[in-house]
């Protein structure tokens, strides 16, 4: 019995890897818009004036995202976060907790909502 | 003999184990809840934790200490436990990425691949995989019957190693008290098991006092303590292992043995059948050979109750009834059925039938079967003759399964007949 559901279990959970796996390489979405925003410039300034929970844009690694519709699915508290909203949050992306980065299913989710191309502040 | 005061304190321990598994799995899974996440992200991470507190259960049910299985039931009921709780872990385990992956979906196939992906440089993953597929391997040889014992064991071993991986991986992803707290338990159980049973510091000491052979590839041997002696009840087992002596080469391993018969100052007896490399060769077994012993386990005949008894023995499985009937007069009718290939392989027969002309209330009957399973309708009391008895079976699993059959089939209880497994693979 155990031998089989061992059996059956493993199988299906290889099976359902490669599909992950073959999915992802299959799927190939239309990059207009991920080009379109590469090519956004975003200034400091313009960044400033999307600071609240509702209209909120962070730059992150040099790039600006429109994080408004992804806040309330935030793990964190929304203390935590709605500050870096019209800011550039990358120091507070790169040490989430003790000082650790966020994972690699954070970077994919990220990049959802790109926008642009953080023009930085003055001198920066 | 079995008082209502104890059968209830035996009811009481049957709910022990499904009682512990429960604790195990909620207590991490009450606290680490996720609340306001997204179904598929919230089932994985209810799927992990259950999977971990089930790994915990099953690393505590591998620690073969004498009174943690008492209070449990016997060390044939935690291993059974054991097995069921790691397959268990395992099925849960191997959900846990799927459901985290299923939750990355909505978002894009990209995503869902990038949260298990195991080229993502990410240590919390790797730990992760490296963990599950450990686990992959050592229960993959853990249902590898054929394999040698010493084999089995070292890759059995893979399992605790993929445990801790997995335990790394928990710390990795920051969960501080809750990790720190499962990580130490796992480390701590692993490392109880590891020195006090297989490196045997938890075996008290004894020496061989006797061998003698007793049929065919068969020997008993008379153990004498060197320090605390264990205090065993007749139809119990020890493990033993068997080191050098002056010409003896012992393997080492720590085997089972049904106890069948104590002596003086605390000595006891054991019957050792070659049935594998290591027991063929103890049948070289000399006096003098340093031995140590953990134990005792099992409630075979602990608790007997007053109801005419049927015990069916086959080959090597005589000796726990053997012991029984070497302690004490037995005071309830007793059918003894003692089968065993050949006249050469018929141990204890003498001393058994010198007994059953002393006892008016046991009779045996003893036969040779040749190899293969006998037809044991005619060896085994009609269904009228059966009403009322309490049923024990020890032999080779094949005679077992078919004694509980017919005697199934002959309308006795399914809790009337007892029987004990020795694989503890």
């Amino acid at each position: 019995m155990s031998r089989q559901l061992y059996l059956v279990s493993t199988v299906a959970f290889w099976t359902i890897v490669l599909g992950f796996a073959l999915a992802s390489n299959l799927w190939n979405p239309s990059a207009d818009g991920a080009a379109k925003a590469r090519e956004k410039v975003i200034s400091a300034a313009e960044l400033s004036r999307h600071s609240t929970p509702q209209d909120c844009w962070m730059a992150i690694r040099g790039s600006v995202y429109d994080l408004g519709a992804y806040l309330p699915d935030h793990p964190s508290r929304p203390d935590v976060i709605v500050p870096w909203c019209g800011r550039d949050a990358t120091a507070a992306y790169e040490t989430k907790t003790k000082g650790r980065p966020h994972s690699p299913y954070a970077d994919k989710l990220l990049a959802q909502y790109l926008i642009g191309r953080f023009a930085g502040t003055p001198g920066s | 003999m079995e008082t209502p005061a104890i059968a209830r304190i035996i009811d009481l321990r049957r709910l022990s184990l499904p009682a512990l598994l429960l604790a195990f799995v909620g207590a991490p899974v009450v606290w680490a809840f996720p609340v306001g996440l997204p179904f598929w992200r919230a089932l994985g991470i209810v799927l992990g934790w259950a999977g971990v507190g089930l790994l915990l259960a099953c690393l505590l049910l591998m620690v073969r200490e004498v009174r943690l299985a008492e209070c449990l039931g016997g060390i044939e009921r935690i291993t059974r436990w054991h097995h069921g709780s790691g397959v268990a872990a395992y099925l849960l385990l191997t959900m846990h990425p799927l459901a985290l992956a299923a939750a990355g979906w909505a978002e894009s196939p990209h995503v869902a691949w990038a949260i298990i992906s195991p080229f993502a440089e990410s240590w919390p993953v790797w730990l992760g995989w490296g963990g599950l597929c450990l686990l992959m391997l050592g229960l993959a040889t853990t249902f590898l019957s054929r394999l040698p014992y010493g084999a089995w064991r070292r890759l059995h071993g893979l399992l605790g190693i993929g445990a801790l991986l997995g335990f790394g991986h928990i710390l990795q992803m920051g969960i501080s008290a809750g990790a720190l707290l499962v990580t130490a338990a796992a480390v701590l159980l692993l490392l109880w098991r590891a020195l006090r049973i297989d490196l045997g510091t938890a075996a008290k000491p004894y020496v061989v006092q006797s061998v003698r052979s007793v049929a065919q590839a068969m020997v008993e041997v008379s153990l004498r303590p060197l320090a605390i002696p264990i205090e065993s009840r007749p139809g119990q087992f020890v493990l033993v292992a068997f080191f050098r002596g002056p010409r003896y080469r012992g393997c080492g391993e720590f085997h089972p043995y049904t106890v069948s018969g104590a002596g003086k100052d605390h000595e006891f007896r054991i019957g050792v059948k070659a049935l594998g490399d290591c027991t063929t060769c103890m049948q070289s077994l000399e006096a003098g050979v340093a031995a140590r012993v953990q134990g005792p386990f099992g409630e075979f005949l602990s608790h007997l109750p007053a109801r005419p008894r049927l015990w069916v023995a086959g080959g090597i499985g005589i000796t726990p009834f053997l012991g029984y009937l070497r302690s004490r007069p037995i005071d309830q009718p007793t059918h003894l059925v003692y089968l065993y290939r050949g006249d050469e392989d018929a141990a204890y027969l003498d001393e058994l039938k010198a007994l059953a002309d002393r006892s008016p209330d046991l009779a045996l009957i003893a036969q040779a079967t040749g190899a293969g399973l006998p037809d044991l309708a005619p060896l085994v009391p009609s269904t009228e003759a059966l009403v009322d008895h309490e049923c024990y079976v020890c032999g080779p699993p094949g005679l077992v399964k078919a004694v509980a059959q017919l005697l199934t089939a002959r309308g006795v209880p399914g809790e009337r007949i007892h029987f004990e497994r020795f694989d503890f693979r």
